[in-house]
């Protein structure tokens, strides 16, 4: 019945036609709208720096980290902190991820592994990465291999999970309509299970990414010559907070992007849906 | 607009609320600490100040005049931010490097005394390390202290032997930190002080080169400072929290009292042994003097140049106008203890001699 009146209703509301052209100004509006906080606080900010209401050592004006920035594109000092970064990322990312897509695929489909293996999991996933950092420098030192080690794990937790309740969840009807239709083990999973379990994948996913580039940042800080997590430290180190600041902003930038990505990505692979919602 | 007003209302009255701490306050900040996080200082006279409590004595007919003492294990940095933060009136034994970027950052401080000159850096590696040289630390992993006066003296050395910090592969680590990642082999090598001495005798690390035995200029530089603020709302606390550090530095230098100061150090954790491998075949005095020459103030603005050269900070930094000495020189007269240190010009030729060359270890 609710149903049937969200149907009849949705006509009056955005129209047949016109809702194409509405679209583009909600778009508009939408990021106008998110646009409104930043832009506040960056007038906040501005005020404050030009008042002196703060030391200039602890809040430098905007100009000043603007300048910073373009000093670091200058020397090539800030790209190269953003590639070495973000070549940590993509390599932990990766790893962590094919890890936990392959662990969660293996506990949403086998009860046994997920006997196995959940307990443990999950009493592993408790202890906060840099839980493990103290264990590991030991293992294998401060090289790349403990930055590589510690994004991939913060990657892969969410990944598994996502992935298994992904597939755990998969409507029955789906499958009983595969089974209909005669489908082998493989094509029951290519066709309907992981089609099915895109969205949560996805939702791991993406928090697997975001928190791959939040814990780069914390191993860069520990120990390391290069990529933004040291920039930050040393810009700290030589009170340069302006330094810290662009680096914030370049770290935040790209992790807007890089989660933009994955949804422009899931979006592509769930096209088969019908609309969003039903 | 009335955002604005209320921001400007809450930040000007949580300034008011630290400026009316500020009133009975004596607070001083300590650039580092002890073995294990230990709160007590070494190598200095801020240390004998500190643990035979000559501020508080010094301040006792002071009404209400509550000293306080906080020694920050992130070093000059930490302590920097502190200051920036209005939460330190003294930086006692505070680096030439940090004082000099925190200055070029718009600190307002006064450099009330010198706190300490000739301070040597080691540079240990471990036992089986094929680093022999300095220059055998070329892409190599080294640990590095950065923003402490540790960072410029160990790139003075680096440039002595023609090499720069692009040379090397320096490792952000702390001093705690960095023993325990060259014990533990994860740095090949780490600049560092006299905590690197004991290690050595155990054969933990080996110690291949100091700057005791290269240019004396090498070494590292620290005063005495207090922040604007403070110096003018209470000219006669500073004066008497001035005469506290001189009387310590008094004590500190006299070969009399080598080895109570030693014992006073080693209240840091670091053995007796240390600082008796530390000072041999120096005189304390070499390096604990409060008095501000030409030397010091040539040393300054040689570090600032080259702190600026080597990208450390971004402005010139005005070093003659730093210094208020009239608080040294009236605690050097009122203790008669004018001519008790040496005295030398800009190039380091001595101009007058001092008493406490003269003085002998007791017993």
């Amino acid at each position: 019945m609710a149903g049937g009146r969200a149907v009849a209703a949705f006509p009056l509301v955005a129209g047949g036609g016109p809702a194409v052209r509405r679209r583009a100004p909600e778009a508009v509006r939408r990021l106008a709208t998110g646009l409104v906080v930043p832009a506040a606080l960056l007038a906040g900010w501005q005020v404050t720096a030009a008042n002196g209401w703060l030391p200039e050592q602890i809040l430098p004006a905007p100009a000043v980290v603007l300048q910073t920035a373009r000093d670091g594109l200058d020397d090539g000092s800030l790209l190269a902190a953003t590639v070495t970064s973000l070549g940590r990322v993509a390599r932990g990312f990766a790893a962590g991820g094919a890890a936990g897509l392959l662990l969660g695929a293996a506990m949403g489909l086998s009860p046994t592994a997920r006997r196995l293996v959940h307990p443990l999991f999950l009493a592993l996933s408790q202890v906060p990465v840099l839980g493990w950092v103290p264990i590991l420098v030991l293992l294998v030192g401060l090289d790349e291999a403990l930055k590589l080690i510690v994004i991939a794990w913060a990657a892969c937790l969410p990944v598994v999970l996502g992935t298994m309740q992904g597939i755990r969840d998969v409507p029955p009807a789906y499958l009983e309509l595969g089974r209909a239709l005669s489908f082998g083990r493989w094509s029951q999973l290519r066709t309907v299970v992981l089609p099915a379990a895109v969205p949560s994948i996805f939702t791991g996913l993406r928090e697997g990414l975001a928190n791959s580039w939040q814990t780069l940042v914390v191993v860069e800080l520990l120990a390391s010559y290069e990529g933004l997590g040291y920039l930050m430290t040393y810009g700290r180190q030589l009170f340069q907070l302006e330094l810290v600041l662009v680096a914030m902003a370049v770290v935040g930038a790209i992790g807007l992007v890089l989660h933009l990505l994955l949804a422009a990505l899931e979006a592509r692979l769930q096209r088969w849906r019908p609309a969003a919602g039903s | 607009m009335r955002l604005n007003l209320l921001a400007g209302a809450l930040v000007a009255g949580l300034m008011a609320a630290a400026s009316a701490d500020a009133g009975t306050a004596v607070r001083i900040g300590y650039p580092g600490v002890g073995l294990d996080d230990r709160p007590f200082a070494y190598g200095d006279y801020v240390a004998v100040a500190h643990v035979n409590e000559l501020v508080q004595a010094e301040l006792k007919d002071e009404p209400g005049v509550e000293v306080s003492w906080t020694f920050f294990r992130g070093a000059g940095p930490a302590l920097n931010e502190s200051l920036a933060a209005g939460q330190l009136d003294f930086a006692a034994g505070l680096g030439d490097l940090p004082s000099i970027v925190g200055r070029s950052r718009g600190l307002k401080t006064k450099f009330l005394a010198s706190a300490g000159i000739h301070d040597p850096i080691y540079l240990a590696v471990p036992p089986g390390s094929d680093i022999k040289t300095i220059d055998g630390l070329r892409g190599r992993k080294v640990a590095q202290f950065r923003g402490t006066n540790l960072q410029i003296a160990t790139d003075r050395v680096l440039e002595a032997h023609g090499l720069t910090e692009k040379d090397v592969r320096f490792v952000g680590l702390d001093m705690n930190t960095a023993t325990a990642a060259l014990v533990s082999g994860n740095v090949e090598a780490s600049f560092g002080g006299s905590e690197y001495i004991e290690l050595a005798k155990s054969g933990v690390v080996k110690i291949i080169y100091s700057t005791k035995n290269d240019s004396p200029t090498l070494g590292r530089n620290s005063g005495l400072f207090v922040t604007e603020a403070f110096e003018q709302a209470h000219p006669d606390l500073t004066a008497k929290v001035v005469k506290a550090f001189v009387k310590a530095a008094r004590y500190a230098a006299d070969e009399a009292d080598r080895s109570a100061v030693f014992q006073i150090w080693s209240k840091s954790g670091l053995p007796v042994s240390t600082f008796e491998a530390d000072f041999s075949d120096e005189r304390l005095a070499h390096r604990v003097s409060p008095v501000i020459d030409d030397y010091i103030v040539a040393r300054y603005k040689d570090q600032a140049a080259r702190a600026k050269a080597y990208g450390l900070v971004k402005k010139d930094v005005d070093v003659d106008g730093w210094f208020e000495t009239k608080y040294l020189k009236q605690a050097l007269t009122e203790l008669h203890l004018e001519n008790f240190w040496p005295t030398f010009d800009a190039k380091g030729e001595k101009v007058t001699d001092g008493v406490v060359e003269q003085t002998k270890v007791s017993g």
